[in-house]
């Protein structure tokens, strides 16, 4: 299991080579579970007594397409073919992206409502109930998210779990106490079909 | 003249005994600003401009408040507990708290060497930093005074003492509940530990022969595989020189640097190459528990800052003793100050006692070079191996369950079960990637339920890299001298020098140090310039390029752009915020004695300087940092910088937020959002290289210099981000601001935006927030204009 991307040893000479991620096949588990182990990934990531609740997918699925003005933010984990199909597929269905640390450079051709944003700035903009939004046609009521550093989404969110009204959800492959809810932390294969039965949930464009 | 302490009688009185007793109050300053030595609640007012624009953010780490016996309390969602205090305003606390800590760190370190070089030198030993007039900026700038000897720190260690302890009292419970003036302590404590560095860092420069102000010093030697094992060596720990200095002094009398190997580890590192040439830096603290477990040690000299907890516990298993020389950090070792030399030597060796304090630094010098021959033939004849053998190797990596115990303790959440399961297949690459990602915590070790000791594994998997790991730094220089910042000054308030990046700050790097050479070097060739200090400063040098260099080879010294500068320790950090006040002071003739404000104003309004702490880890950065933004310096770290919990981020959609006033007649302008923030994260060096170009922004930049910083922004972005920044337009004020290779593109984006474009002259004719005035006197501060409009 990796949350960064899988880089060759470096040479000393200043220069790094990036591994293309090989697509594995995946096989498809029967019945996925996506609310066992749901403890901090980060063992020490206990930030009190409100902890996210396990959901499965299908839930986080039904509140994503409910939301009036949802948001979905990714991060740098989010490069490895896999994960980045998800990431478009919920895109093509209207759904509005916030790319933060380098994700953009890997959406940005994908012809999806994606904008930059920096992760901590997009947290300190989503508790000001004044911010219009990315594309300045309004706040969010909810904003769903995954593939960020891990302990790096947990900090940002826990902005918006003590300083804001917005209903957070994590997609991600690892338990965020720091949301309202989250999946526990998965497996490589259960998260790519928790992935795929969330966006099962969305309207179709 | 100088007038000394003592007693003396006059020629002809012979009945009459002069005694002249503390000299402080007598120097012939002339007070220049309101605040000269500003208690808690002085700069209030400056404070308070700042949060109005970057609002505080927090990110708490816990949502509980267990201060106090009331609680502890449950704070979630900002609710109260039962003192009354919110979780913004316990956040807030906790910021304080921190640059306090910080500030404590340099200022104790500061006194601790005062104390000792007024001993040796006596109070009347002359400044000497190099060629300047502005000796000590940051102290002439907070305290009013221009000190000319060492004595005359005195008085400002006492006032920040003094500060110090009316700022943990605010800390109490039952004491300050707002957020906001929290914070504004907070930026008190971050300004004093600015102020406590610098003593620090000119009184060890005046007294003990340290670099001044020189911008070719020469290379050392850095990295974890430098030194000759054969060797007797001995490792010095921490941050402060009092201690190595003797056993440097020793060891040059004895003609012993062949004999012995000595070496620093943080940034006792840095003052040791500062003070001998013979000196050598392993690294940062990220390498200390490694070089520990490595056993190449003999002796381990502890003094203070920056030390494991563990290091006793680690040094014992391998028989290396540990001798602890700074009263702040003892382990419980027995106080040997008054036994000879011989004895703690022979106690020591037969393993009687783990390790001594020795507070009597004479001692030191004498003792660690003795012990340390002793001990690399008593720990040679033992046959001590720390690290697995083979065979061990393999049987180890065999054990791994994959049960991710370990990955789910490491800090940087390292694939460590993907490397074992590689090392099984005799493929070691994997290791050696994490031996560079791993911050050397030694919380894998504690976290397998297998017994696998994880860190040995990785570092004996990396040897081969390890043996390579050599670099090359240019020792730290100390302060910019005045002729470099009148060089350079004009270039870079009118923004033709694109910037001064600041890289800064502790080994807690979110993807290995290796970023840190990358970005240094991409900035580096974009004319920026680089000044660096502490672990950042080693880290920079510990890459080469095709031919075999490192940055500190293939780029000079000296403060002008496309240079890479290097000041030194942790406490040389000072110089690199005093340059700031150095170009407010020389360039535009800004009055510096007891004048923060409006320093930090023209710091913040026309500077365009930032601070990077890519892995800041402990308190000090966070003071350093808020000291920082305090004086109007944006700091930018890495994504674990979110865990201390508090950042200063601006909303550039909230126009009103960004409006400036004229100083030539108080009148109002909206200007664009320059700097953006004051403190921030970034998650990746792609985000963090085209956010450093946009925090160069100032309003003060001419249009060649705005050209000339949009250049680069534009350009990062592109490469980085693969993106056209977002708010390019916001920092165009007319065509003239636009980089002349992509005038014409950029005016077509802009008429897509709905700008007015004059096609046959090429101009704008509407659409930018406000126009080019060269004249323009941007401040935040009313009482710095001249005609205030009503
Ligand atoms: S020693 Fe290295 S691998 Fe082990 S937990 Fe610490 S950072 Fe992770
Ligand atoms: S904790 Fe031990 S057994 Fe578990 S994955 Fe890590 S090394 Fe393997």
């Amino acid at each position: 299991m990796t949350k960064k991307e899988h880089v060759k040893p470096l040479d000393k000479t200043g220069t790094k080579t990036v591994e293309k991620p090989v697509a594995k096949p995946q096989e498809k588990p029967e019945a996925i579970d996506t609310t066992r182990q749901a403890v901090p990934f980060d063992t020490g990531n206990i930030p009190g007594p409100k902890m996210a609740r396990a959901v499965m997918p299908a839930v986080q699925g039904k509140m994503l397409a409910k939301a009036k003005r949802p948001l979905l933010i990714v991060g740098s984990q989010i490069h490895e073919e896999d994960v980045l199909s998800r990431v478009v597929a919920m895109g093509q269905t209207g759904l509005q992206i916030a790319a933060v640390g380098n994700a953009y450079k890997s959406l940005g051709d994908k012809g999806l409502d994606v904008h930059y944003a920096n992760m901590h700035a997009l947290a300190s903009y989503l508790c000001d109930p004044e911010w219009q939004g990315l594309d300045g046609k309004g706040g969010y009521d909810l904003v769903a998210f995954f593939g960020i550093t891990y302990y790096y989404a947990s900090q940002a969110i826990s902005a918006l779990k003590n300083f804001s009204k917005i209903r957070v959800i994590s997609i991600d492959k690892y338990y965020h106490p720091n949301a309202d809810m989250s999946f526990g932390n998965l497996k490589k294969d259960v998260f790519i079909a928790a992935l795929d039965e969330v966006i099962k949930e969305l309207p179709k464009r | 003249m100088i007038v000394k302490k003592g007693s003396f009688v006059i020629e002809g009185l012979e009945n009459v005994q002069i005694n002249i007793g503390k000299i402080g109050e007598g120097l012939e300053e002339k007070i220049e600003g309101p605040t000269p030595r500003p208690e808690i609640i002085s700069l209030r007012n400056w404070d308070y401009r700042i949060l109005d624009r970057y609002a505080p953010v927090y990110t708490p780490t816990s949502d509980m408040c267990d201060y106090c016996t009331y609680g502890k309390c449950d704070l979630t969602g900002n609710k109260e507990g039962a003192c009354g205090i919110d979780l913004e305003g316990q956040s807030a606390r906790q910021a304080l708290m921190t640059s306090i800590m910080g500030a404590a760190c340099h200022t104790a370190h500061g006194r601790h060497l005062l104390h000792y070089l007024i001993k040796k030198y006596g109070e009347d030993r002359l400044i000497d930093v190099g060629p300047s007039n502005l000796k000590a900026p940051l102290t002439e700038t907070i305290m009013g005074i221009q000190p000319q000897t060492i004595g005359d720190f005195l008085p400002v260690l006492d006032y920040i003492e003094e500060q110090l302890t009316q700022l943990i009292a605010a800390a109490n419970t039952g004491q300050e509940g707002s957020a906001r003036d929290f914070e504004s302590k907070a930026f008190h404590a971050g300004m004093l530990d600015l102020l406590g560095m610098e003593v620090a860092d000119i009184i060890q420069i005046s007294c003990m022969g340290l670099p001044k102000s020189d911008e070719k010093t020469p290379m050392a030697e850095i990295g974890m595989g430098i030194l000759d094992s054969k060797k007797p060596v001995v490792i010095c720990v921490g941050h402060n020189i009092a201690a190595p200095a003797y056993i440097l002094d020793y060891m040059d009398k004895g003609g012993l640097f062949d004999k012995i190997e000595i070496a620093g580890l943080c940034c006792t590192a840095h003052d040791m190459t500062r003070y001998s040439k013979s000196a050598k830096i392993i690294g940062s603290m990220s390498k200390e528990l490694k070089y520990i477990r490595s056993g190449i040690p003999d002796v381990l000299v502890t003094d203070e800052q920056c030390v494991r907890a563990d290091i006793l516990r680690e040094a014992k298993k391998l028989h290396i003793p540990v001798i602890a020389t700074n009263e702040k950090i003892t382990y419980g070792l027995p106080d040997r100050s008054n036994d000879s030399i011989d004895t703690i030597i022979d106690d020591l060796a037969s393993g009687k006692n783990e390790g001594a304090l020795l507070l009597d630094l004479e001692k030191v010098g004498e003792l660690v070079p003795r012990l340390a021959v002793k001990m690399a033939e008593i720990r040679k004849a033992k046959g001590i191996t720390a690290l697995p053998d083979q065979e061990d190797f393999r049987k180890l990596v065999a054990k791994c369950t994959k049960c991710l115990q370990c990955t789910r303790d490491c800090p940087q959440s390292l694939p460590i079960s993907d490397a074992m399961a590689a090392a099984v297949n005799g493929d070691l690459a994997p290791f050696e990637i994490l031996h560079d990602k791993c911050v050397g915590c030694g919380r894998c070790d504690y976290s397998c339920p297998v017994g696998i000791p994880v860190l040995n594994v990785i570092e004996k998997a990396s040897q081969q890299v390890i043996r390579e790991e050599k670099g090359k730094m240019r020792i730290g220089r100390g302060q910019i001298g005045d002729p470099e910042i009148r060089e350079e000054g004009r270039n870079l308030v009118l923004g033709t020098t694109p910037g001064v990046l600041a890289f800064v700050g502790c080994g807690n790097y979110p993807d290995g140090t290796k970023d840190v050479y990358d970005v240094v070097e991409e900035m580096i060739q974009r004319s920026y310039i680089i000044i660096t200090s502490g672990c950042a400063a080693m880290d920079v040098g510990m890459y080469k390029d095709k031919e075999g260099k490192t940055l500190y080879e293939r780029y000079p010294g000296r403060f002008i752009k496309g240079n890479l500068l290097n000041t030194g320790s942790c406490v040389s950090n000072a110089h690199i915020a005093a340059t700031t006040i150095k170009v407010a002071s020389i360039f535009a003739g800004r009055k510096t004695k007891g004048n923060w404000e409006e320093i930090a104003d023209y710091v913040l309004n026309r500077i365009g300087a930032v601070g990077i702490a890519w892995g800041a880890y402990s308190q000090k950065a966070f003071a350093i940092a808020t000291g920082c933004n305090r004086l109007g310096i944006p700091v930018v770290a890495g994504p674990h910088g979110t865990k201390y919990r508090r950042a200063f981020i601006g909303k550039p959609y909230r126009k009103e937020d960004w409006n400036v006033l004229d100083g030539r007649d108080g009148s109002v302008i909206n200007v664009e959002p320059a700097p953006e923030h004051l403190m921030i994260t970034a998650e990746t060096k792609d985000e963090l290289m085209p956010l450093l170009a946009k925090l160069c922004f100032r309003p003060s930049d001419n249009s060649l210099g705005r050209a000339i910083k949009l250049t680069h922004y534009i350009e990062l972005s592109e490469k980085y981000l693969k993106k056209m920044p977002d708010d390019w337009h916001v920092y165009v004020r007319n065509e003239a601001d636009l980089p002349v290779a992509k005038r014409e593109q950029l005016l077509k984006l802009l008429e897509e935006k709905g700008w007015k474009i004059d096609w046959e002259k090429k101009k704008i004719t509407e659409g930018p927030l406000r126009k080019v005035d060269v004249s323009f006197q941007p401040t935040n501060v009313p009482r710095l204009c001249k005609e205030v409009k009503k």
